[in-house]
Formats: structure tokens, C-alpha cells, sequence
């Protein structure tokens, strides 16, 4: 069985969306842990999945991914718990959510152009809805319209760059493509296919310039949603695009400077834009189009090292990224600010909490002792070992560190240089259990992995 | 595991820090305190056992331990001493010791936080002198910056968040030039060798490999770049007198004694040892800075008003020596810049301990409020004067035999025009007498103003920690040998493996 957690994952989704109508109100918490075991279930079958190709060679399961799948399904899972106390009303957002990962796993794994389109769209469509899902908020809505606008037009243009490929090669599966392209010169044709083809990932994965629906939309979204489109939605779209890559374009100079300048251009816009932000989740918004920035470098040096410098930085980014969504979650359940400066002197009181905040914080700007350090400091390495002519794009991607380490260092400035303002009276403990327990887990991975770097990346190194 | 470890060295303030921030310790200000004295000075009294076992004529590094770490990078953990940092780590060890003795009357709040913020700062501290290997090197350099950003941003006076965040971006700023650096040479290494490490001694004591001239200028600056901010070299100064000035007193004691002798070691340790051949290119360019920051910095502490502010140019004032004994390029002009590393961290650390002393009692940095302090302290205002004077370089104190030895390393030295530097520097020290001389006649002599009648002679505290840097101040002012023994026999080899 080749697709093993992804059909354990739809068994679930039909009873959760069977039981979404059927369950009284009060009973809501079922469809949780249902779609709690689902998707433990599901990750454990990750261990019991045979590899190869299926349905035709449409899907294909192997090692690489089955990686992105352990991904995905611990990101959801997190995604989850943040939800559980966030979404009181209904449980359709279970449905939804768990839809949009089964996307996100067909994503990894699709073998042909109709697959990977359907993929998408599974994936986009529910994350449409999720975006939208306060429905009674302003915000809410204008984001999942923006989101809706942007992704249409996108994924249009992409299957626009499919029908040339379609045009060259009379064949819909990626390995067919592949070896077809192997042979064939790069001409203008094809660079016009690779652009936009391009526009429909880099929607995905919030590259410059397709990253304006990301500020608005994790602002607007419920708040798991945003977290859950910061990682699940962005890990899926970086596998699939260097698995595409990978096999379709392998080696051309001409793509690798395509995908180092936007690169360049996205993290440099996305830390700049974010050094003005006050409100936290814009912040993060565009902390998160910078670090795309960031994992496209490991993309463009199209080496072997550089592919599993991206996976690994994704592990990384799934703790640290979900650890600053947790604590942002505990402080605005309670308080209902979302500002940087409500933060402030939030360390007299709440020691620990604050410490787990700052040091996913630290991580994600690169300081050591932190996962993010070993994950930016690997990713810098494939870069340099990938040649001299990658030397301008190591720099740019080294200054931006510098650049991102001041709206970081701003936050953890509110929390523990500013006397309190008003945070003081703020009492955690009304605080479910499961968001402090998420912050707890994501804080020790992120300690851990930043000690014990070694075994993960080896891990990757021998499966991607 | 042998007795004397060093990696038991590095995390046994870390150890003392997680002990001192668990919510098991008590919220008691005077058992904290006295806590962190005591972690503090067993980290002292350990250190203090690697110079007993420490054998200066043994080539190449000592206590080594190596462990591997992150093995597809060929990373590993690995510490190790030479004759140059066990007198940085014991250093270290001493004046933050000094520093922990000296927060009791300047820090009033947050005590937990900050002493844990001391110890971890010392564990950063002592990776970077000990580390063998260029990514932890790289990894407690920059680790080093959130507890340092934290003591003056959280503890400081003025404008502390500004300075602090200046004081981090600059530093962090410069760090990535270093990362580039380094990797640079390491792929250079992995293209001629097919061996990817961060071994420090492939790069420097078994180094076998030339650089190509346009590489390793290129990595020379990456890695100028990153140790010019810490040091500082002129142009790249400006963060330190802002730090300095807003820091308290003990954090400005081992932001002037240890944090700017990072940037002297990594000189060294670098680009001396790595680029050696490149620094022969660059030397005079080195030279001139050196020259430069002397000069400069000399003028532009003549012309301070604030106290504390004359102390911090001071400091950049002295650190051009060492820029100028690197720029030698002989056994006497290095021995020269080390020895001045370490006479500068004691020296240094007594002026802004003397400050810290006044400040507390006066509330003013202004050097036109103060005057005839001598008459009501005369135990601060002797001890004061000793300091003084080896800071302008008066002959039996250190940092006459620092500076003697730099100056006449240079003179004899081979790079070009470093003869005219030599004495274009040597007017520097003229300066530095002057601003010094004039600063401590300004604060001590003459009569006192009324408003400071109250002002008291030195608490038993203050007493310790000012003899203590006396004595060391004289001891190796008289006996220079004691120092030169110790880090001569690593100079001389170094110079010897192919300056």
C-alpha cells in the first residue's frame, strides 16, 4: 500500500464529517480526538507504507516522501490542539483541516500534472475556507478573499505553464516529462513554462512577488489557520517544487539564477517589510515570506546537500515557527491584543512563558544553542560547498540574518527590557493545558534539535 | 572523564546559571548573590589549575577533547588551550569573579536574571577562547550577544535599549562577514582536500594550504570585519563608547576587560594563524588603523567631559596597540599585542570600577562636578592612582611592559613604514598621559565641593576588588616574565610555522 496514510486519513475525514452534523454541540470535543487519532494513526501507517508508484505512476511514495509526510501530519497535528480552543462553534473546521492535509500529502507525492493539480486545489480550496472561517469577523473574510483572489489566479497561471510543458512533451506524468526534457534544449518555450509555473508555487510557499495575500491573511485568519498555512501549507509546496525541479530542470544554470534572485528579493523584502510591523502575526507574516526567502536558497544551488538543507530547515521551522504561534495564542486568548508593545515586560511575571517565547524568537533569528542556528548555519554551508558563483546569494542571505535579527530582538526587547505596562495583572493560568503543553514540546524540540543537531540531519541525509 | 576538563570549565558557570534561575532557588537577594560569588570564584580557582598543569613549551594546543558532533558537516565539539587563550581564560575566570563582587551596589533589581545572565555570559566567554573548531568558535560568539544585550539593556543608565540593540546589530553585523569568511576557506580546503571540516588546527597549527590571493584577502576582511567591531577598529567604534557608557559598572568591566579582547584573540587566532601570508599584504593597512585608533581615540578622550565616556576612548586607544603589534608580524610585536590584552582587560576594568565607585556615591559622570575627591577617599583615590598610571604605561606597572614590548616589536619589524608609525604611535601615548594625568587631577585634587562632603572612603567590597587589581597590576608590571612565560613559547612558535 502505497498510500496507506493518506487513505487512513480520508476513513477519518468522512467520519468527522458525518459526525460534524450529526454531534450535539456539546459533544464537539469527539471530533477532536477522532481527528487526533487519525492523524496519529496515519502517522504511525507512514512506518507500514510500501514505496513505489501507484494509480498509474500518478502518486509516488518514497522515502523523500515520507519525510514531508512526517512533516505535515505532526504540523496538523499541532494545528490541532492550537484549534481545539480557538474553534468552539462547529466541527467542520476539523473537516476542513484535514482535507486540506490530505492536499498536502498528495501534494508531496504527485507524480503527474493532473495529480499534482488536484492536489493543489485540495489543498488551496480547504485552506480558503479555513481562512475564512470566523465568518462574522471583517478580517476574516477579507482575507480568505484575498487568499481566494490570489490563489485562482496563481494556480490559472500555472496550469497555463502545465499546458506548455503538455505542449512540448505530449505527456502528463513527471518521470515521462523528465526523461523527455532530458534531451531536450533549454529554449524560450520552456523558461516561459518554468516562470509560470513558478507563480503557482511561490503562491504556495509566499515568495516575493506572489507573497501579498500572506500580511492580510495570517492577520485576518483564525489564528491555527495562519500558524497551519506558515508551515504545513508552506512544507508542501517546497516538496513538490524541488521535487519538480528536481526532476524536471535539473541543473540549468539559467533556473538556478531564476530561483536564486527571487531568493535574494524575497527574503530581503520579506525582513525589511517586517522590521515596521506592530502587529505581531503581520510580523510573523513576514517573517515567514522572509524565511521562504531563506529555504529557496537551498533550492537554487539544485545540489543533493542543498535539497536536504531545505528539509531539514522545514523540521526546524515546524517547532520554532508553531512554539511563537502557541505562545502568541495563549497571550491573545486571554488578553485579546496583538501587539508587539502589549507584550511588554511580560518577563516579571511570566517567567517561563516568556523564556519559551524568546527562545523560539532567537531560533528563528538564528542564534545558537537554538534549532534554527544549525538549520540557517547548514543551509549557509550547501550553499558555500555548492560553488563560488552562489558567493553574492550566501551574502545577501547573511546580511538579511542581520536585518531579521532587529525585529526579533524587538519583541524579546518588549518582553523583557520594558517595565511592565499593564501585563502584569494577566493571569496564564486560565490558559488550556493544551497550548502551553504545544509551547512546551515545541520549546524542547527546538533546544533539543539545537544540541543534538546531528542524528536529524543524518536521518535526512540518508532518506531524503 | 580527567580531573581537569575543560569543557567542565565552559559549562560549570552554565551549570550555575540553570541552578541560580529554577523556580528551586530562593527569590533571596543575599543568598543569590552569594551564590553566584561562590560559582564565580570556583570557576577562578579551577581555572587558575590549568596554568599550574599548563606546559608553555609543548607545540600546539593542550587539554584537548574532542567529540564528534554534527558529522555530515564534520563538525565536531572540540576544545582545546594554547599558550595565548589560557591567559584569556584565566582572565576571564578573574573578572567575572571581580564583576559578580562588584554588582552588589550597582544592581538593585532583577537579581536571578542577572547573575544567571553573568554566568552564561562567562560560558560564552570561555568557548570562544577555548574553542578548537571554527563553528563553535562561531557559536559562542554569537551566543555571547543575548546575555551582554540583556545586562545593558535591562540594568543600564540613558539611553540603554538604543545602546544595546546598537551594540548587538554592529556585533552580529560583523559576525556575518565572519561566517562567510569561514566558510570560504573551509570550501577552498574541501575542494583541494575532499575532507569538509571545521577543524581549527587543519587551518592554522598543521596548515598545509596557501590561499589564492584573491580568496584570502577576501576572507581576511570577512574575518577583519567581524573582530574590528569587537576590538574596535576606528571606523567601527562607535557602538562601544554608547555601550560602555549606558552598561553598569560591572558589565562595563567586562564589556572594556574581556568582550574587546575577543576581537584581539580572533586577530590572532585567524587571521595571523590562517591568513598568515595575507597578512603579510595587509600588514601596513593594519598598521595605519592601528595607528589611527591610537591617535584618534587619544584626542577624542582629551576633549570628553563624561567620566566614563574618556574611560570607553581609552579603551579604543589601547586597543590600537595590540592592531599595531599584530602588525609586526614578530614574535615581539604579537607577544606584544597579547600581553597588552591582558594588561588592558585589568587595567580597564579597575578605570571603570574607579568610575563605578564615584557614581555610585555622586549620582554624576560629569568630570566638572566632581573635584578633591582625594581628600574625603584617599584609600580610592591611591588605588585609583596606580590604575592611572598603568594606563598611561608608567614603567613597573603592566601596562608599561605591554606597551614597551608592542612599540619595540614593531620598530624592529620588517612591514613597511612601520618605523614612522611607530613613532607617530608613540605621540599617541603623550596624549594618553595627558588625558589621563588631567582627568585624575580633575577628579581627585584640589578641594571639595561641598555637595560631596558625604562622600565615603571605599566599602570593604570595593577594597577587595580594587587591590586585587592592583596587585595583579604591579605583580606583572614588575615581573613581566611571569606573563611572557606562559603564552612567549605559543607566540614564538606560531611566528616560526611560516609568518
Amino acid at each position: 500500500m502505497q498510500l496507506l496514510p493518506e487513505i487512513i486519513l480520508i476513513f477519518f475525514i468522512l467520519i468527522t464529517l458525518v459526525l460534524s452534523f450529526t454531534l450535539k454541540k456539546e459533544r464537539i470535543n469527539l471530533i477532536v480526538w477522532l481527528s487526533v487519532s487519525g492523524i496519529i494513526l496515519s502517522l504511525v501507517s507512514i512506518g507500514f507504507t510500501s514505496q513505489g508508484e501507484a494509480f498509474y505512476g500518478t502518486f509516488v511514495s518514497n522515502s523523500y516522501v515520507n519525510i514531508f509526510r512526517a512533516i505535515i501530519l505532526p504540523g496538523t497535528l499541532i494545528t490541532l490542539f492550537l484549534s481545539k480552543h480557538y474553534i468552539k462553534s462547529t466541527g467542520e473546521f476539523y473537516f476542513f483541516l484535514l482535507t486540506a492535509t490530505l492536499g498536502a500529502m498528495l501534494l508531496c507525492g504527485a507524480n503527474d500534472l493532473v495529480m499534482l493539480f488536484i492536489a493543489l486545489e485540495t489543498l488551496s480550496i480547504s485552506s480558503f475556507i479555513l481562512a475564512g472561517y470566523a465568518k462574522h469577523d471583517k478580517l476574516s473574510n477579507e482575507a480568505a478573499l484575498k487568499y481566494l483572489v490570489f490563489g485562482a489566479a496563481s494556480t490559472g497561471v500555472m496550469l497555463f505553464g502545465f499546458s506548455f510543458i503538455y505542449g512540448i512533451t505530449a505527456e502528463t506524468n513527471l518521470s515521462l516529462i523528465s526523461a523527455y526534457l532530458g534531451g531536450y534544449e533549454v529554449n524560450y518555450i520552456l523558461i516561459i513554462a518554468f516562470l509560470l509555473m513558478l507563480a503557482g508555487f511561490g503562491f504556495k510557499i509566499s515568495a516575493v512577488p506572489f507573497h501579498s495575500w500572506a500580511p492580510d491573511v495570517y492577520e485576518g485568519a483564525p489564528l491555527p489557520v495562519a500558524a497551519y498555512l506558515s508551515v504545513v501549507s508552506k512544507a508542501a509546496g517546497f516538496a513538490i517544487l524541488m521535487r519538480f525541479l528536481g526532476m524536471l530542470f535539473p541543473d540549468t544554470l539559467l533556473f538556478s539564477i531564476i530561483i536564486a534572485t527571487v531568493a535574494a528579493i524575497t527574503m530581503t523584502l520579506g525582513n525589511l517589510a517586517a522590521l515596521g510591523q506592530q502587529n505581531i502575526r503581520r510580523l510573523m507574516a513576514y517573517s515567514s515570506v522572509a524565511h521562504a526567502g531563506y529555504l529557496l536558497m537551498g533550492l537554487a544551488v539544485m545540489t543533493y546537500k542543498g535539497m536536504t538543507a531545505v528539509i531539514f530547515y522545514l523540521v526546524t521551522y515546524l517547532f520554532m515557527n508553531f512554539g511563537v504561534w502557541a505562545a502568541i495564542e495563549i497571550f491573545s486568548a486571554i488578553t485579546g491584543r496583538e501587539n508587539v508593545d502589549d507584550y511588554r515586560g511580560l518577563s516579571y511575571k511570566h517567567r517561563y512563558f516568556t523564556l519559551g517565547l524568546a527562545l523560539c524568537l532567537l531560533s528563528l533569528a538564528g542564534i545558537p544553542f537554538t534549532a534554527g542556528f544549525f538549520s540557517k548555519f547548514y543551509l549557509f554551508t550547501t550553499v558555500a560547498v555548492a560553488g563560488y558563483k552562489y558567493m553574492p546569494l550566501l551574502v545577501i542571505g547573511l546580511a538579511n540574518t542581520a536585518i531579521a535579527l532587529f525585529y526579533y530582538m524587538r519583541i524579546v526587547k518588549a518582553l523583557y527590557v520594558t517595565p511592565p505596562d499593564k501585563t502584569q495583572y494577566i493571569d496564564f493560568k486560565k490558559s488550556p493545558f493544551a497550548l502551553k503543553a504545544i509551547l512546551t514540546a515545541t520549546v524542547a524540540g527546538v533546544v533539543l534539535i539545537g544540541i543534538f543537531a546531528s542524528p536529524v540531519i543524518e536521518f535526512i541525509v540518508r532518506n531524503a | 572523564m580527567e580531573l581537569l576538563s575543560l569543557s567542565f570549565l565552559i559549562f560549570l558557570p552554565l551549570i550555575g546559571a540553570i541552578i541560580l534561575f529554577g523556580p528551586w532557588f530562593p527569590q533571596n537577594e543575599v543568598k543569590i548573590r552569594r551564590f553566584a560569588k561562590g560559582f564565580a570564584g570556583l570557576v577562578f580557582i579551577y581555572s587558575l589549575f590549568f596554568i599550574a598543569f599548563f606546559d608553555p613549551i609543548k607545540k600546539g594546543f593542550q587539554f584537548e577533547e574532542t567529540v564528534p558532533w554534527i558529522t555530515p558537516l564534520g563538525i565536531n565539539y572540540s576544545v582545546a588551550i594554547d599558550g595565548i587563550s589560557i591567559i584569556l581564560v584565566v582572565l576571564t575566570a578573574f573578572l567575572v569573579l571581580l564583576a559578580v563582587i562588584a554588582s552588589k551596589y550597582s544592581i538593585t533589581k532583577r537579581h536571578k536574571l542577572y547573575y544567571s545572565l553573568i554566568l552564561i555570559l562567562e560560558t560564552a566567554i570561555l568557548g570562544v577562547f577555548t574553542a578548537k573548531d571554527l563553528f563553535l568558535f562561531l557559536l559562542f560568539w554569537e551566543i555571547e550577544l543575548i546575555p551582554m544585550y540583556f545586562l545593558i539593556a535591562i540594568w543600564g543608565t540613558g539611553r540603554k535599549e538604543y545602546s544595546a540593540m546598537k551594540f548587538i546589530l554592529y556585533t552580529f553585523a560583523g559576525s556575518i562577514f565572519m561566517i562567510a569568511a569561514i566558510l570560504g576557506i573551509v570550501f577552498y580546503n574541501l575542494t583541494k582536500t575532499g575532507a569538509l571540516t571545521f577543524d581549527l588546527n587543519t587551518y592554522t597549527y598543521m596548515k598545509s594550504l596557501a590561499y589564492p590571493t584573491e580568496l584570502g584577502i577576501l576572507a581576511f576582511i570577512g574575518f577583519f570585519l567581524a573582530f574590528a567591531v569587537k576590538l574596535p577598529v576606528v571606523p567601527f567604534h562607535t557602538w562601544l563608547p554608547d555601550a560602555h557608557v549606558d552598561a553598569p559598572t560591572p558589565v562595563s568591566m567586562l564589556l572594556a576587560g574581556i568582550l574587546l579582547k575577543m576581537g584581539g584573540y580572533g586577530l590572532i587566532r585567524m587571521n595571523l594563524q590562517i591568513l598568515p601570508e595575507i597578512l603579510g599584504i595587509l600588514a601596513p593597512i593594519i598598521v595605519v588603523l592601528g595607528v589611527i585608533n591610537i591617535i584618534y581615540a587619544a584626542i577624542v578622550a582629551l576633549a570628553q567631559t563624561d567620566l566614563k565616556k574618556l574611560v570607553a576612548y581609552s579603551s579604543v586607544s589601547h586597543m590600537g596597540i595590540v592592531l599595531l603589534g599584530i602588525g609586526a608580524m614578530n614574535a615581539a610585536g604579537v607577544s606584544g599585542a597579547v600581553f597588552q590584552m591582558a594588561a588592558h582587560g585589568v587595567i580597564s576594568a579597575g578605570l571603570f570600577m574607579v568610575v563605578g565607585v564615584i557614581y555610585l556615591r555622586t549620582h554624576t559622570r560629569e568630570i566638572e562636578q566632581l573635584g578633591g575627591l582625594g581628600q574625603n577617599a584617599s584609600r580610592i583615590m591611591y588605588l585609583a592612582m596606580v590604575i592611572a598610571l598603568g594606563s598611561l604605561g608608567l614603567p613597573l606597572l603592566m601596562g608599561f611592559a605591554a606597551e614597551t614590548l608592542a612599540f619595540y616589536g614593531a620598530f624592529i619589524s620588517n612591514t613597511e613604514y612601520i618605523q614612522v608609525m611607530t613613532v607617530i604611535a608613540a605621540v599617541g601615548v603623550i596624549f594618553t598621559a595627558a588625558y589621563i594625568l588631567w582627568m585624575f587631577q580633575r577628579v581627585f585634587f584640589g578641594n571639595i565641593f561641598e555637595k560631596w562632603r558625604h562622600f565615603h572612603d571605599a566599602t570593604p567590597h570595593e577594597l577587595v576588588i580594587l587591590i586585587s587589581l592592583v596587585l595583579v597590576i604591579v605583580v606583572f608590571g614588575v615581573n613581566p616574565g611571569g606573563l611572557t612565560d606562559i603564552f612567549g613559547p605559543t607566540v614564538e612558535n606560531l611566528m616560526a610555522l611560516g609568518v
